[in-house]
């Protein structure tokens, strides 16, 4: 019977031990962003393309900040406003050639619990998108979900 | 010509004497140890039963050798019966893990038939929550005290020995009803210069449908007690899609993202039908001493 015993107890501390470091092997990193931001990509066509000298700004950001500021992109997070319910982008394309852009997006924001890893965060439901047309052609939203998955969801076609 | 004679006889008795040395040599060599065939009974074997001595004597060989054979195939297969025990299981293998820091737990009742020492269906009822605010994250995770309940069956490998000690191969079918919440929540926009962005999502509910396949160890460690482990690799067929966001903890199953769960749990044993239980030989032999 002690026999058994320390038999088992030795069996018990082997298997604690082999779970222990199988649940330490779980995957702990959040696949995605940490927050749904949605990512704007400039396209001519199906093909996406790079805008130079490109300065992109909200409308109402404190001390007037920019998202990039005169650098060449195919793409750019534009962040959304919490406390209202739309929020306006300037396209600045520094060059005299072609006067700045404007995008108005509206959209609902809902709390979402993403997964352990990613945390609590708003997803946003597109519903509506107005742009002026200097050197936009048309803004195409391919899915209204914003989440923070890291794909392009607002797909702007220039001229 | 007397002188002759004498040599003569001389010589006669000399080929008598080494002809009778021969004659004893081989006597000698016909002597053979096995015993002459008497009318003695043969004794059976120790151990023989009554019933196939008596079989041998009224001369009904046939029968007598097929019990034999039946006999010595029931050693090396024994076979017991179709009710051979019946356990109670409290799962309490979580207790620790939360020792090692785990933010969750499930505790079960299982009830386990052994049927042939083989076959073990098994039923399970058990309570799981959770509760987590994951360091660097902005959120406090709470699954609420649910139920769950789990249905499958066990073989054991080890049938030809003792219940007291089982290794398993299992499955089960798991089912659980929840409610969980997502509270403090913070979220900061610092683009926009939105800081500390509050909301609760309380009382969202979800349920979820898994399988597992499990390996296990049944230890005997006194009385009618055992102590089980099981290491289960399980995943989910269905769960409720919620618009708020999805549980990251499922009662009786774990996390959403975990494949491997482990369980360790106490048992009481009650035999059934222990008089149809095999007889090892060694007891046997105590028993006719």
């Amino acid at each position: 019977m002690r026999k058994n015993s320390k038999y088992g107890f030795r069996l018990m501390l082997t298997v604690i031990m082999t779970v222990v470091a199988m649940t330490s092997c779980n995957n702990d990193n959040c696949i995605g962003n940490g927050s749904s931001i949605p990512l704007a990509g400039f396209y001519n066509g199906d093909k996406q393309v790079s805008i130079s000298n490109l300065t992109v700004y909200g409308i109402g950001a404190p001390n007037d900040s920019v998202i990039i500021d005169n650098t060449s992109a195919s793409s750019v997070y534009l962040p959304l406003r919490l406390s209202t319910g739309s929020c306006s982008y300037v396209f600045n394309y520094n060059t005299e050639d072609v006067e700045n852009d404007t995008i108005t997006l509206s959209y609902d924001a809902i709390p979402f619990f993403q997964s352990h890893e990613c945390g609590a965060m708003y997803n946003f439901k597109i519903t509506s998108t107005e742009h002026t047309r200097n050197a936009i052609d048309s803004v195409r939203i391919p899915d209204p979900m914003i989440t923070n998955a890291d794909v392009v969801s607002i797909k702007i076609y220039v001229q | 010509m007397r002188r002759f004679f004498y040599n003569i006889i001389c010589i006669a008795c000399m080929m008598a004497a080494v002809n009778g040395y021969a004659q004893d040599q081989e006597q000698q060599r016909k002597v053979t140890p096995v015993k002459p065939s008497t009318n003695k009974v043969l004794t059976p074997p120790k151990g023989t039963k009554e019933e196939i001595i008596q079989q041998y004597l009224t001369g009904d060989t046939a029968q007598a050798r097929a019990q034999e054979r039946k006999d010595s195939l029931a050693k090396i297969y024994p076979h017991y019966p179709k009710l051979t025990e019946f356990s109670l299981g409290l799962n309490f293998g979580d207790a620790i893990l939360m020792a090692f820091g785990q933010k969750y737990s499930s505790f079960d009742l299982s009830a386990t038939l052994n049927m042939w020492n083989r076959f073990q269906p098994v039923l399970i009822a058990g309570l799981g929550r959770a509760k987590d605010t994951p360091d660097d994250m902005n959120y406090t995770y709470t699954g609420k005290l649910s139920p769950y309940f789990k249905i499958g069956a066990n073989y054991n490998f080890l049938f030809k020995n003792e219940p007291r000690y089982q290794l398993y191969a299992g499955v089960r079918l798991g089912f659980s009803t929840f409610k969980y919440d997502i509270t403090d929540v913070l979220i900061n926009n610092p683009y926009w210069g939105e800081y500390a962005q509050s909301y609760q999502l309380k009382g969202m509910s979800s349920n979820a449908l898994w399988g597992e396949s499990l390996l296990g160890l049944k230890v005997h460690i006194a009385s009618n007690w055992s102590l089980g482990w099981e290491a289960k690799f399980h995943g989910i067929f269905k769960s409720k899609k919620n618009d708020n966001g999805n549980p990251w903890y499922i009662p009786g199953y774990g996390t959403q993202n975990g494949k491997w769960a482990f369980g360790l749990s106490l048992y009481y044993t009650i035999p059934l039908n222990k008089d149809r239980w095999p007889v090892k030989e060694e007891k046997k032999g105590k028993d006719k001493q």
